[in-house]
């Protein structure tokens, strides 16, 4: 499980607005290259974030990505 | 000789319309009833009038990324600025509106850090890490309109397991009692974050507090019991949700053995809310 870059994702999605875009529009094509596994790469597609939560994203990440998060 | 002319803490999201939309009215009365108290502390903080203003709170990965989560880390340089989130949500649109840059207390910042580093704290530093909610929302509700003394903005890892121990935060606090004791300035130290919410960080499980909790280390701190605030162990505080209460802790270690004084408590049921100060004076 690779917790660390679920993160870096999650904190790019936050910080990087140009980012954030690419994977509203398209969520595979802009994690192409992240260092995912199958089941958080499918979490992320979905944006399920009580699973990506599960899988040690932070809390406080998910919450406030601009346009994504909430709760 | 300088001393530590005022302390407090007190919860750090400030910003009725966050609760407002959370909660609802019920949230929104009980944080409007919180930062009038807020306010009157404030009126107590400014009279005193400190040198310099210590502010002890946490990152929400707003900051440090996962490339690098400092446990502990002093604020040093000459401003910090407040940070800018674009399109921000929740708790961050509380920056919104705050002034850009605030003056750092150059000399008390760097001699904590550099003190502690000679006594064995470990202390990262920072040269560039601005404020987030936790910082400014307090402060800036503290002063109003009245301009901010210089900071000295100090980090403790709250939500990056694993995080210092409440002991280690509390020896933390009686370093900078020392510092501030031997120094030449009048310094005043807040502590802010709490009480329990989101706890295990779990999405699911966020809207619960912990209010027997709560009740029940406001009673300490309202007794000068730091004891058991001390022993709390990490899974303690992440069950409950109590990990900002680390922030609190490095205050009970530069106030002990002062007793706090309760100026609020309310049970939202998302979060308890408070504000709590210590007659150090």
């Amino acid at each position: 499980m690779s917790r660390y870059e679920t993160n870096v994702v999650l904190y790019r999605l936050k910080k990087d607005s140009a980012f954030r875009d690419r994977f509203r529009a398209d969520p595979g094509s802009a994690l192409a290259d992240a260092d995912l596994t199958d089941e958080e790469r499918e979490a992320f597609v979905r944006w399920d974030t009580r699973k990506l939560n599960d899988l040690g994203g932070s809390l406080h990440l998910l919450i406030s990505i601009p346009g994504l998060g909430g709760h | 000789m300088g001393r530590i002319v005022y302390a407090a803490a007190m919860s750090h999201v400030l910003y009725p319309n966050y609760y407002g939309q959370n909660v609802g009215p019920h949230g929104r009365r009980m944080v409007e009833a919180l930062i009038d108290v807020v306010r009157d502390m404030g009126r107590t903080l400014t009279a005193a009038a400190p040198d310099a203003l210590v502010v002890v709170a946490d990152d929400h990965l707003n900051v440090f990324s996962f490339d690098a989560v400092p446990a502990l880390c002093v604020r040093v340089g000459r401003s910090v600025n407040r940070m800018v989130q674009d399109g921000a949500i929740e708790f961050d649109r509380a920056l919104e509106g705050l002034p850009e840059r605030y003056p750092v207390h150059e000399d008390l910042a760097n001699s904590i850090l550099e003190r502690g580093l000679q006594a064995g704290f470990d202390f990262a530093a920072s040269w560039s890490a601005p404020l987030d909610h936790a910082f400014l929302s307090p402060v800036s509700t503290l002063y109003g309109a009245t301009p901010v003394p210089p900071l000295v903005p100090f980090w403790v890892n709250c939500f990056v397991a694993p995080q210092p121990t409440a002991q280690r935060c509390f020896a933390v606090g009686r370093h900078i009692a020392r510092v501030a004791a031997e120094g030449p300035w009048n310094v005043a130290v807040i502590a802010t974050g709490g009480l329990s919410h989101f706890p295990e960080l779990s999405l699911a499980r966020v809207g619960q507090s912990d209010v027997a909790f709560d009740r029940r280390v406001v009673k300490w701190m309202e007794a000068g019991n730091y004891e058991p605030m001390t022993a709390l162990t990490a899974k303690e505080l992440h069950e409950s949700g109590s990990h900002e209460l680390l922030n609190w802790l490095v205050l009970l270690g530069a106030v002990s053995p002062a007793r706090a004084r309760v100026r609020f408590f309310g049970e939202m049921g998302r979060i308890d809310l408070a504000a709590l100060e210590w007659d150090v004076a």
